[in-house]
């Protein structure tokens, strides 16, 4: 691989496939390996041995680094953000990295702001403001 | 980034396993998938295999001929870990080297931040090694910090990826 076609998740460029596949927030993640986890200890004695590695870091990550405690808000989230046009994959970096400020929004996902895009500094913040509000009534 | 995947395996179920009760043939069937879910850890195309969250076909099954053993296609859902170049992060520091930081995020847990990618901290060796800036703000073991991906190796024999990362550039750093 080299120059344009370089994977760069900042200017979107990941692949088609990856474009297209649905992308979940860490939120929607721990909702489901909590789900998964709670099973397994129905049907097994011992839950954590029937675990493998991978699953119970990744359920570490996703209940320290999820913003949105509760499954409710973690709909709304994703509601809400689904309303401004984004690609799947920006869509779960702002709803994980909960930016504050547009300059931080823009930071994190640079490609919002690419040529051809009608995301206005006025549409991010109102979609920020209407993301801090969940958490506020969280 | 966790991704949401459909993937087509073929599960094969040795001649002693099958059963002409359709319902533990399934559970069978079920069981081995788990479990080669589980070892194969992980694909480069794919990432990290997390979780199976649904089986939506198991197609008919073809018998090997010389040892009896039937092959079936399987259709399901899961969860996956892949990392992409450019992406942000959230993590954790694991260690401080002189030369470095390694960060983990989950399962994707070795995160190499070189030295010169740290941004405008110093090195200050002691008995617990930090890392320092003007504003005395510090990165130690277990500080949470915000970077980007910006190099990914995929190591075949380990199947893991080893990744570069870089907490230099806006906003990014301890959070």
């Amino acid at each position: 691989m080299s120059g344009e076609d370089e994977e760069n998740a900042s200017e979107l460029k990941i692949g088609e496939e990856f474009l297209k596949a649905k992308c979940l927030m860490n939120g929607e993640v721990a909702q489901i390996l909590d789900h998964k986890y709670q099973q397994l200890e129905q049907i097994s004695d011992d839950p954590m041995n029937q675990m493998s590695q991978v699953f119970e870091k990744s359920q570490q990550y996703v209940k320290r680094f999820s913003r949105y405690k509760n499954a409710n808000s973690v709909k709304q989230v994703r509601e809400i953000l689904s309303r401004h046009q984004l690609a799947e994959f920006e869509l779960c970096v702002l709803g994980n990295l909960c930016p504050e400020t547009v300059e931080e929004a823009v930071a994190m996902v640079p490609s919002v702001k690419t040529k051809g895009r009608s995301h206005t500094d006025d549409a991010i913040e109102k979609m920020l403001h209407d993301l801090s509000l969940i958490k506020k009534f969280e | 980034m966790f991704l949401k995947a459909k993937l087509s395996w073929n599960i094969l179920i040795t001649c002693e396993n099958l059963n002409s009760n359709e319902l533990t043939l399934h559970k069978t069937i079920i069981l081995q998938l788990l479990n080669e879910f589980s070892t194969r850890r992980a694909t480069e195309e794919h990432g990290y295999f997390i979780a199976v969250i649904s089986l939506d076909k198991v197609g008919d099954g073809k018998v090997r001929t010389l040892t009896g053993d039937v092959l079936f296609p399987v259709d399901f859902t899961c969860i996956t870990l892949k990392p992409f170049r450019g992406e942000v992060l959230d993590g954790v520091v694991d260690k401080v080297l002189k030369n470095g930081l390694f960060l983990k995020a989950g399962p994707l847990d070795s995160v190499f931040v070189p030295s010169k990618t740290i941004g405008k901290f110093q090195y200050v060796h002691g008995e617990i090694p930090i890392f320092l800036n003007e504003k005395m703000e510090r990165l130690e073991k277990d500080t949470t910090v915000r970077f980007r991906v910006f190099g990914i190796q995929w190591k075949e024999s380990d199947r893991c990826f080893r990744m570069l990362g870089t907490l230099d550039g806006g906003l990014l750093g301890p959070v």
